[in-house]
């Protein structure tokens, strides 16, 4: 059986990942799971310079979802070189480095800064945060902002570069080819869904920045059709994100053409959901006496 | 850090909306510390999602249990509640920093205020077995939201009811004025764990008087174990945050920026 991904010149040695910002920078969850049991890591968004993140409360439970409004509080390239990759170094599954910036400038320079003084896999660039007013989603949803900010990076680094993308845009396919035509190894589909949430009673929007970015459960399907439609649009491989808290949705996502996953908020409620989605693919492929995981998505519709 | 399937031992209401939980503890893990919490996956049907945390009222290591005190107030509460011994729930613990022990000689004074009284009991009960001589000022709305334990035969004991309805009229500080003003106004370390706006008068009140103070704090919660950034609180020096779950539940109340 076949599980493995390529990404690049890469090879993952399974299609289950967790996404960033869920999982911290791996040592978190290191007595709570496995972590070799892990297809890739995508660590919690670096930044040229250390982040604090938003004000207070950063994050509320809605239905079947959760509304984060985190802000890429982060320890910055110097503090995640120091104190983040050793641990990450060490690791045997794949490690991408999700990168954010707020200009175009930021997302190159720190990659090539990571490229020389912290090198793991390769990186995710998170050109979609919906919580910080400059950069993400103002990159996100500009096909040539993202062209432009994907092939700068692709200039300073032979490793693997994932371009994640934002729902919140009016067609995702054009932002995706852009990448593509970039040189991205790879797509990450989706970031969170903007969101808000108002307590009634007090007239009061719940988070300090009045908006959020949605995931979990409630998103699924949003992400599910995303995938469907941006993994006909382009031909690199696309990986799968939004509301997969086991095997049925991650399944519904390799079948609507996702050829890797990452898992999300649902390490919050079962840490070991990870371990879980693999043994459900591994069924499902031995189901239908298929021999590799990317022969899923050609059961779809047949 | 344990993430396990474990049993109700034991499920009772102690007043009005409040419970305590027992939960079988293997033996085998480390024993969790006064402060500490611990998580509970909503179980199916409760339309809830994220885990919700608790904090551990107290630790039995004869008979392999932990306990919690919680308030029935949402969706998985209400569940809790109607649990029924034999029934099995998904634990994530022990989380979080313990608080520290009093220093030297000091005399210490626990703060608990309404559903704050949980870790409260498992720090005097602590205290009480290495003869530390605590003093518990409880303070709640009225007379049906505090509970009769064996505990509060054993220990100095002084309850404050918002209406008073039981003991001394007014708030959990107004009942540490009059403590303090009745001569124990000596060398004393405070620990509290309750609403925002008493553990800030508290930690006004610590700052006047020059005591140390230690406050358990209760923010929403996304993974509980540092990885999302999701639980913080303001605080002086770092970057100006830090993360209840990891770095909290207890702090110093002088590292807490105050608003």
């Amino acid at each position: 059986m076949d599980l493995t991904v390529r990404i690049g010149d890469v090879t993952v040695s399974n299609p289950v990942g967790v996404a960033s910002g869920t999982f911290g920078y791996g040592s978190e969850y290191e007595q709570l799971i496995d972590l070799k049991s892990i297809g890739a890591l995508f660590t919690k968004a670096v930044t040229w310079e250390p982040r604090p993140g938003n004000r207070i409360p950063r994050i509320i439970e809605t239905t079947s979802g959760l509304l984060n409004s985190i802000g890429l509080a982060n320890v910055g390239r110097e503090g995640f070189a120091k104190e983040k990759y050793p641990f990450l170094s060490g690791l045997s599954c794949s490690t991408f480095v999700n990168v954010a910036g707020n200009t175009e400038d930021d997302y190159a320079r720190t990659v090539e800064w990571l490229d020389e003084h912290a090198p793991l896999t390769g990186y995710e660039l998170n050109v979609s945060c919906p919580n910080v007013k400059e950069g993400g989603l103002s990159i996100g949803g500009s096909p040539r902002m993202v062209e432009v900010v994907t092939r700068r990076v692709r200039a300073v680094t032979d490793k693997p570069v994932i371009v994640k993308l934002t729902p919140n845009v009016t067609d995702i396919t054009e932002i995706a080819r852009a990448a593509e035509a970039a040189g991205a190894d790879a797509l990450s589909a989706m970031n969170t869904l903007v969101g808000m949430v108002i307590d009634v009673d007090a007239c009061r929007s719940v988070l300090p920045g009045k908006t959020g970015g949605l995931s979990g459960p409630a998103v699924l399907p949003v992400g599910v059709a995303i995938v469907y439609r941006v993994s006909r649009a382009v031909s690199i491989p696309v990986i799968g994100i939004g509301g997969i808290d086991g095997p049925d949705s991650a399944l519904q996502y390799l079948l609507a053409g996702a050829s890797a996953l990452q898992i999300g908020t649902a390490n919050f409620v079962d840490p070991t959901v990870t371990d879980r989605v693999l043994e459900g693919i591994r069924s499902f492929l031995s189901h239908h006496n298929l021999t590799a995981a990317g022969e899923i998505a050609g059961l779809l519709d047949r | 850090m344990e993430h396990f399937s474990t049993h109700v031992v034991h499920n009772a209401p102690i007043c009005e909306r409040y419970h305590v939980m027992k939960l079988g503890w293997p033996p085998r893990f480390a024993p969790p510390l006064p402060g500490q919490f611990l998580t509970i996956q909503p179980p199916p049907g409760t339309g809830a999602l994220l885990r919700r945390p608790f904090a551990v009222s107290d630790y039995d290591p004869l008979l392999s249990q932990i306990e919690i005190v919680y308030e029935r107030r949402g969706s998985v509460t209400r569940h809790l509640a109607a649990c029924r011994t034999g029934e099995r729930l998904d634990i994530l613990a022990p989380l979080g920093r313990p608080f520290p022990e009093p220093t030297g000689n000091a005399r210490p004074v626990l703060l608990a205020g309404g559903i704050g009284m949980g870790p409260m009991f498992f720090l005097a009960t602590s205290l009480l077995t290495r003869n530390k001589n605590p003093v518990l000022i409880l303070g709640a709305r009225d007379s049906t939201l505090i509970p009769e334990l064996p505990l509060f035969e054993r220990i100095d004991i002084i309850i404050a009811t918002d209406d008073g309805s039981r003991g001394l009229h007014g708030t959990s500080i107004d009942a540490l004025h009059s403590f303090e003003t009745d001569g124990n106004d000596m060398n004393t370390e405070y620990f509290a764990c309750g609403p925002m706006p008493m553990l800030r008068a508290l930690a006004l009140h610590a700052d006047q008087t020059a005591r140390k103070c230690w406050v358990s704090i209760e923010q929403t919660m996304g993974c509980a174990v540092g990885a999302c950034m999701g639980c913080v609180i303001p605080v002086h020096g770092g970057n100006g945050y830090a993360r209840v779950c990891t770095e909290g539940p207890i702090f110093d109340s002088r590292e807490i920026a105050w608003t």
